[in-house]
């Protein structure tokens, strides 16, 4: 399947829940558990507020730092999302420590994000929270689709919204959700630049190393036992002792 | 009867010997499903938390082995602080003739006592990178879910070194109990007085020579065992 996306208008978002209901509904969540979550944004001076609402989930980074760190791939990418095999999880956390836009929880010992619903969307449907979606904010397909339709919308708002822009066209290498936003990132809480974690030392590094180091210390004693218990069953015999002191022969008695 | 007797050293105490297994197991226990982390082949251990949970309880274990020891045998911790990072000229003469000592050959070194060189170097070590092993996985535990990336990096890369210097001083420290026939000494806590003589002349020097710290037990040699006992007779005869 191509590269797909999903489309997220905070210029059209209500900020009615809809979409995490339908969400947690559909995924059949666990108490306490929600993929999305709606961040209302206020700033400005009374009376010049402004406000927005923000959904907070799971952007599927192209380059996902939550996919380097896990231990277990039980995240992974496809088809532009950032899926989760949740019988792989180990409960580990890392993803929670690494993720720039601080999305992963740990939900009864296992990750607990957006998993996609690759599954309708490849039965011709579409994912929950854009079927539910009454404002037109959401939206789901290849990703140079979404790009051009938000492309046309941010077209369409600069006259009431003259910071109007796209969000996750090059973040972290491209988000497989594209923002549209009504101000700055920095302003709806959203960074700017966010930043991939350094795992290179740790992961490609420290790691490697140690295993390395494991191997090759089993394969040199499994080598060198060999020779070295000879060698001692030898002197043992000859009774050539620590400092040369002769160890007392072993006596068989006849009793 | 063809018997033969043997004299044994007293080499470690029970207490010292529960401590022993009780770390030894706590070790691997948290090694295994450590590496599930680390190595992709293993990480079907780690699917379910199965591994998680197994990890958390082994470290409790692993982190109160010390205090066990201080509590049964403070002697026993006591020593083994001091004689791990009490070095001596000979320790370094002994060390010049290690690569020897690890294909076997003990006559070129200079008498040790109670333990060797390269065993106060395993012992220091094993005791620093159970202090950085214990705190960081403290940290990696407690912290969880507050660390941030650079927090959870710091955190896991002292981890997993200390966890390759402890793997690694653990396959030498094997190794060499199979090569030199070490491994009573933590079974029964009793050592051949030949292995006494050949790897620890001073120590056994300055031990009592009566039990406990000397046995003498006499077995049975097997030795008839070995030809059919009708045809005795016929080879003392040819």
């Amino acid at each position: 399947m191509a590269q797909l996306a999903m489309l997220i208008d905070t210029s059209r978002c209500l900020g009615c829940q809809a979409c995490v209901i339908a969400c947690k509904a559909g995924r059949e969540l666990l108490p306490g558990e929600r993929w999305i979550e709606i961040r209302e944004v206020v700033w400005g001076r009374f009376p010049e507020l402004r406000g927005a609402f923000v959904p907070h989930r799971c952007l599927h980074c192209t380059d996902a730092a939550c996919v380097a760190v896990c231990p277990t791939r039980a995240l992974y990418k496809q088809d532009g999302f950032t899926l989760v095999d949740f019988e792989r999880c180990s409960g580990c956390g890392y993803c929670v420590e690494v993720c720039p836009f601080g999305v992963p929880r740990i939900v009864d010992g296992r990750v607990s994000k957006c998993a996609s619903c690759i599954d309708l969307v490849r039965s011709g449907r579409e994912p929950w929270c854009v079927q539910t979606c009454p404002a037109g904010a959401l939206q789901c397909g290849p990703r140079e689709e979404i790009l051009a339709e938000a492309r046309a919308r941010v077209a369409a708002l600069r006259d009431r919204y003259p910071d109007a822009q796209i969000y996750g066209e090059t973040q972290m290498g491209g988000l497989g959700a594209i923002l549209i936003l009504t101000a700055p990132p920095e302003v709806l809480g959203l960074p700017a630049q966010p930043k991939a974690p350094p795992l290179a030392l740790w992961k490609g590094g420290v790691q490697p190393l140690s295993l390395g180091a494991l191997a090759l210390s089993l394969l040199t004693s499994g080598i060198a036992f060999f020779i070295a218990r000879r060698r001692h069953l030898e002197e043992r015999q000859t009774g050539a002792g620590n400092n040369g002191s002769v160890s007392q022969p072993r006596e068989a008695q006849r009793g | 009867m063809a018997s033969q007797t043997t004299r044994w050293v007293l080499r470690y105490r029970p207490g010292q010997r529960v401590v022993h297994w009780l770390h030894a197991a706590a070790f691997f226990v948290l090694l295994i499903t450590g590496l599930a982390l680390i190595w992709p082949p293993l990480s079907f251990v780690a699917a379910g938390g199965l591994s998680r949970l197994l990890h958390r309880a082994a470290a409790i274990v692993f982190l109160l082995t010390p205090v066990l020891y201080a509590l049964i045998d403070f002697k026993g911790l006591k020593d083994l602080v001091r004689d791990s990072f009490t070095y001596t000229r000979q320790d370094f003469e002994w060390l010049k003739g290690f690569p020897a000592y690890f294909l076997g050959r003990t006559s070129h070194l200079p008498p040790q006592g109670r333990i060797n060189a390269g065993q106060k170097i395993h012992h220091a070590l094993t005791i620093i990178s159970y202090v950085t092993i214990s705190g960081s996985g403290l940290v990696l535990w407690l912290g969880k879910g507050s660390l941030g990336p650079a927090g959870l990096v710091a955190a896991t890369i002292v981890h997993d070194l200390s966890m390759a210097v402890m793997a690694v001083l653990t396959i030498g420290h094997i190794y060499f109990t199979f090569v030199y026939d070490a491994l009573p000494a933590m079974t029964t806590g009793y050592v051949t007085e030949e292995y006494a003589r050949m790897e620890h002349p001073l120590w056994l020097a300055s031990l009592p020579p009566e039990p406990p710290y000397v046995i003498e037990v006499k077995e049975a040699i097997p030795e008839a065992a070995e030809e059919p006992l009708a045809l005795t007779g016929d080879k003392a005869a040819g």
